[in-house]
């Protein structure tokens, strides 16, 4: 019964939510191994950094999903804000406008819809899957507005090639020590929002507003500000996708992360993150978003045709969850006959 | 000595449609207990709420350590001193219970969370309490009894001078009311006012100082606690005499109508063995946790069974679903009504209606409105439920009245044997009598009735026999006009030695 005795393992698979994220580790690592048996090039240096470049993209939108799912919500607006973000940053390039200039006014854009988001769900009470609903097909329309109902011409019309360059290069392109710039700027980003979701008070109230809303209302917890947070949060990892989209394309494309709200569920949840709020932490969505990856890209080194890549992630998405149930209500289930 | 530390005056506070506080006076001295007593509906939660800053008054003055508030947020009563520990328990199960206690003011040096310190204070807080948890435990792993704790341990970490405690007894057993009362006993010597709202009458004597008394809204008295008896305060909360609190009805017992043999499912149902004959209610008495839920769930098929049969009649019927025992015509009334036994969301008639679709549809399963009226009206009827109409959402009922419906939408259908599991908990002396009312016509009318409760009182006082569990086993049973509280109690802490 005491737990005194301090077995490190223990520890360990006591942090809220790590119990998620390893079960996902160990998967990743278990399908890596399966992929790379079948078709040695999975290992190979190129495929691996071409991997991370491509999982990050999957590890922001996790993150902002994931921020959302603790809190009991959900953003389905992800991936338009992410359209919404790469047409109007590419628009404004094409006219000219310096990049610094153009990403600070694209993520002012998202913040509003993060702001609106979080005041729809928080302050008026929607039910979160019908406030983002909205807010994503205004993103998109607004996606499809700025340019005038189509896709921009190349970024570099604008602003020149060299400043096109250097743009996509920071964000797509480049490398830094090897590694793709994409990759370090998804990896700072998770950094940070890992220690602001578990090292925070606002973290903390995240978890909290998820695990019980009226216990953290009634304890001080400032719902609509912490809900908040929560969708500004999504909206800024959508932004800097939208960013990294129009890099990789090198112009913008209205079409622009589509669906991309659900690959964020399905990295989120399948690293462990509860859809219902209150569990799991941003190693178990990097863990996610690796598997999810992984998958992609193993299934196309084997020659796999994209109906049955999709077949095979959906049941990997339930059977992820439905590892999480009966994990947990074999242990639940015990302790709550006790009355 | 003992300073005024609470002064409400002449509060109003209407909701769409209803009235819930009249003009209403309460008073708070610190260094003591205040009952604050009433019917459901009364407007205790409504009054504690407003004194906590969940509700806005509409009118009244409030003073708290004489400083008068006009407008008070959850916040600004908690800087106040004010700390309400719900009936529900209100905390993040997934949290742990040092950040549970830490919620909403954690500690933090440089925007960074100072975990092992808030650890270290919430010890120093439950030690001081004498109570023995884990403050890195996650409370949804803790018994109810103990989340009970971790909310006061809370309210003390943030100094609270004034305690208001709702129902903190509902869901304790014997042993955990006497520590609960130990505490409250110290928060008193401490100087501390608290607030304590409960339907168990009995459990006043050991603690309490003051009552004020509620009906309808409206405040009735306040008194010393010493200078009234028990029937009075009963006849100030209801308006009316109550002739009998356990009114009880005598009938010829007649044939064997059910019976349990060797019914075994997993620990906490171990070989259970047990009649209900015609014309007698039979009483399940034990402690918490004795297996007495546990046995009606897989009685009723919730939960699958290892071994056992079950004789309705003479004849052995197969549960294995609670479709089987329905169709066979046993019927159970759950613990928690508010999860288990009703929808909250859906209106009356759809809850009364639920369990009995096959009786009001045609042969396409197409439901007949003026059938389902009939029924509806016919239940409503007779158990004297009180709402408005039959389009109101179960969960607004009054607890009660909710449990009327959970009883009613079993009537309809010949039930032979209907289970109350712990039907009175958190309801009023009024409503009690009324559901004991209902048991007795069921026995009237030949229905075998399993009443499972942790009140000791209430069995004794309802059920012709009674049968004791503990740790999953039968361990007496004896006839209730023949019994002590003191021999059920034996028995119901009769433990099997461990090995």
């Amino acid at each position: 019964m005491n737990s005194k005795k301090k077995n490190p393992i223990k520890q360990i698979l006591a942090i809220r939510g790590m119990g998620g994220a390893l079960t996902a580790f160990v998967g990743l690592i278990i399908i890596y191994c399966v992929f790379g048996m079948i078709n040695h090039t999975v290992f190979a240096g190129e495929n691996v950094m071409n991997l991370l470049r491509s999982m990050s993209k999957y590890l922001l939108i996790g993150i902002a999903q994931s921020f959302v799912l603790i809190t009991g919500n959900i953003d389905l607006s992800i991936g338009s804000v992410a359209g919404m973000s790469a047409m109007i940053a590419a628009t404004l390039m094409t006219h000219g406008v310096n990049p610094f200039v153009a990403m600070l006014i694209t993520l002012l854009c998202c913040v509003v819809v993060g702001v609106l988001n979080g005041f729809l769900v928080g302050k008026f009470k929607l039910p979160p899957f019908i406030a983002t609903l909205g807010t994503m097909f205004v993103a998109r329309g607004v996606a499809y507005m700025v340019n005038g109902n189509r896709n921009t011409d190349a970024i570099a019309t604008g602003i020149g090639k060299k400043a096109a360059d250097a743009f996509q290069d920071f964000f797509y392109y480049g490398t830094t020590l090897g590694i793709y710039n994409t990759f370090l700027i998804s990896i700072v980003l998770f950094v940070i929002f890992f220690f602001l979701l578990s090292k925070t008070r606002s973290g903390r109230h995240i978890y909290a507003i998820g695990s019980n809303v009226d216990a953290a209302k009634l304890s001080g917890v400032d719902v609509v500000a912490t809900t908040t947070k929560a969708y500004l949060v999504s909206a800024f990892c959508a932004c800097v996708v939208g960013f990294i989209l129009c890099a990789q394309a090198g112009m913008g494309n209205m079409e622009a992360g589509n669906m991309y709200e659900m690959y964020g569920v399905a990295a989120g949840v399948i690293g462990g993150v509860s859809p219902l709020g209150g569990t799991g932490i941003l190693l178990g969505t990097l863990a996610g978003s690796a598997v999810w990856q992984t998958l992609e890209n193993g299934l196309n080194m084997i020659g796999a045709q994209v109906g049955i890549q999709r077949i095979v992630i959906g049941i990997i998405v339930v059977f992820a969850v439905l590892l999480d149930v009966v994990v947990r209500t074999g242990q639940l289930g015990k302790k709550k006959k006790g009355n | 000595m003992k300073n005024v530390i609470v002064s409400m005056e002449n509060i109003c506070k209407s909701f769409p449609g209803v009235k819930a506080l009249d003009h209403v006076n309460f008073e708070l001295r610190s260094g003591e207990v205040m009952a604050l007593l009433g019917e459901n509906g009364a407007g205790k939660s409504t009054l504690m709420k407003i004194l906590s800053g969940v509700y806005t008054r509409d009118s009244g003055t409030m003073k708290i350590f004489g400083k008068e508030y006009d407008d008070l947020s959850p916040k600004q009563a908690q800087e106040a001193g004010v700390a309400i520990i719900h009936q529900e328990l209100n905390m993040c199960k997934h949290l742990s219970v040092a950040e549970n206690m830490f919620l909403g003011r954690e500690l933090c040096g440089k925007g960074i969370l100072k975990n092992s310190e808030m650890e270290e204070e919430a010890k120093k807080i439950l030690d001081d309490l004498k109570i023995d948890i884990d403050p890195k435990q996650t409370v949804g792993e803790l018994p109810v009894s103990k989340q009970q704790m971790v909310e006061i341990a809370k309210a003390l970490s943030i100094d609270a001078k004034i305690l208001i405690m709702d129902e903190p007894t509902s869901a304790l057993t014997a042993k955990e009311i006497d520590e609960l009362f130990r505490i409250i006993k110290k928060l008193k010597a401490d100087g501390r006012g608290i607030v304590y709202i409960s339907h168990r009458l009995e459990e006043l004597q050991h603690i309490v100082d003051r009552v004020t008394i509620m009906r309808d809204g409206q405040y009735i008295t306040a008194m010393n606690y010493d200078e009234v008896t028990m029937d009075e305060i009963i006849s100030y909360m209801v308006g009316r005499e109550i002739k009998e609190q356990f009114p009880r009805v005598d009938c010829k017992k007649g044939k064997k109508i059910f019976e349990v043999k060797n019914l075994n499912a997993g620990k906490m149902v171990r070989n259970i063995n047990f009649s209900v004959y015609e014309g007698e209610i039979v009483g399940f008495a034990g402690l918490m946790g004795a297996g007495r839920t546990e046995t009606t769930r897989a009685i009723f098929g919730v939960d699958p069974k290892t071994s056992g049969e079950i004789y309705l009649d003479g004849q052995q019927v197969k549960i294995h679903c609670p479709m089987d025992a329905i169709k066979a015509g046993v019927v159970l009334a759950p613990e928690d009504r508010k999860k288990d036994g009703l929808c909250t969301k859906l209106s009356v008639r759809d809850n009364l209606i639920l369990p009995n679709l096959d009786l009001v549809c045609n042969k396409l399963n197409i439901i007949s409105s003026e059938k389902e009226r009939q029924l509806c009206d016919k239940e409503i009827e007779e158990l004297k439920i009180k709402t408005p109409n039959v389009n109101v959402d179960a969960g607004n009922l009054s607890g009660g009245n909710q449990q009327k419906v959970v009883v009613g939408k079993w009537l309809a259908r010949n039930s032979r044997v209907v289970i109350f599991d712990e039907p009175t908990r958190g309801i009023d002396v009024g409503a009690k009598v009324e559901i004991y009312n209902l048991m007795n016509a069921l026995k009237q009318k030949g229905i075998a009735v399993m009443f499972v409760s942790s009140e000791m009182p209430e069995v004794m006082g309802i059920a012709d026999r009674v049968i004791v569990m503990c740790d999953g086993k039968i361990t007496g049973e004896v006839m209730a006009n023949k019994t002590t509280q003191n021999e059920i109690l034996t028995m119901a802490t009769s433990f099997e030695k461990k090995q």
